[in-house]
């Protein structure tokens, strides 16, 4: 989903830009009042960005013939909410701008409003929306990881529609261009994601179903009835 | 037994699923597995007017200089985030293992 460096309009790049700050700037003040709180969230930190790590390297093969990769937010955002999603998200985007060539300095703003902001954002709605009703976690889980990875491509075709309106048609004419491209490409991919991230969050609360209580992620009662076995800890890992 | 694997299989399932739809894509002529951002770009070309080679970096980058260099960088950034997460799993495990409180 990244927007090549010089293929946006200096003026998208700043509007991009100015969204994106705010939410970085929140981001780091919130990831340090959590970290002086806890320790204890470190590790559960490293794991949800190294996630974002992991799967933003994998550029899959899809359906549509084209090759394009996963975001890995969905985890992210649900233990840590959007504004530290926003920073992770950050960092690895600027880790492919300045080794990869991926995305570049001018166009990090609209990749991070797409990838590290828009996308989990939405993420975090579907998430809030299923957290209190009885629906199974990990489908809560598969649903977040996809949503937040298909809603990223769809904001990046949106903001390439808006800086490359179609001479007929304009904007809407250009945003199913690029929606075709990027977000049917993501289907499968975002699938995927969904499940393997689901899986992964298995494990976590097998390991650890304190932390995502305590983070208020799911409550107790969740966590048992997921896992099963209430009360009896689990040995499979 | 499958009981509490249910999830493992799905995503089994997924999996193959995935790597069934590559190979059936892949046989047919006129795919070339390009990257989305690439054939993004070539969109803009095409809407614009002007030719790829047009588009010069706003904020001068590097750019790995071969294919090769791009693909180490690429597994260097999986491997990074597979440490993490084996580290952080391991040291989860020995938690449950050893209670503190003993």
């Amino acid at each position: 989903m990244h927007i090549m460096e010089g293929f946006l309009p200096w003026q998208w790049c700043l509007v991009w830009w100015l969204i994106a700050i705010p939410f970085l700037i929140v981001g780091v003040i919130e990831l340090r009042s959590l970290l002086r709180k806890d320790r204890e969230y470190l590790p559960l930190l490293g794991v949800c960005g190294a996630f974002i790590f992991i799967l933003s390297a994998l550029k899959l093969p899809s359906v549509t013939g084209s090759c394009s990769h996963p975001t890995g937010t969905g985890l992210s955002v649900m233990c840590f909410k959007p504004f530290i999603t926003a920073v992770i998200g950050f960092i690895v985007l600027l880790f492919q701008a300045l080794l990869l060539a991926h995305g570049g300095l001018s166009t990090l703003g609209a990749n991070m409003v797409s990838m590290a902001i828009g996308g989990p954002l939405v993420g975090y709605a579907v998430y809030k929306l299923l957290k209190n009703t009885p629906v199974n976690i990990y489908v809560t889980v598969f649903c977040v990881a996809a949503v937040a990875d298909i809603v990223t491509y769809i904001i990046t075709s949106f903001e390439l529609a808006l800086a490359y309106p179609a001479a007929v048609g304009g904007v809407a004419a250009s945003f199913t261009a690029f929606f075709v491209i990027f977000a049917i490409t993501q289907i499968p991919l975002s699938i995927l994601e969904g499940l393997v991230l689901a899986l992964v969050f298995k494990y976590i609360i097998q390991l650890k179903p304190d932390l995502i209580e305590k983070l208020g992620v799911f409550s107790k009662k969740q966590i048992d009835a997921a896992l099963g076995t209430p009360d009896a800890p689990s040995e499979k890992v | 037994m499958f009981e509490n694997r249910k999830l493992e299989l799905l995503t089994l399932i997924g999996l193959f699923a995935f790597v069934v739809l590559f190979i059936i894509v892949s046989g047919q002529s006129g795919h070339e597995f390009a990257g989305s951002d690439d054939v993004g770009s070539e969109k803009i070309a095409e809407l614009t007017g002007k030719p790829v080679d047009s588009f010069t970096p706003v904020i001068p980058q590097y750019e790995p200089p071969s294919g090769e260099i791009e693909s180490t960088l690429f597994a260097l950034q999986a491997t990074f985030g597979g440490v993490i997460v084996g580290l952080v799993i391991g040291y989860w495990y020995g938690q449950k293992k050893r209670p503190v409180n003993s």
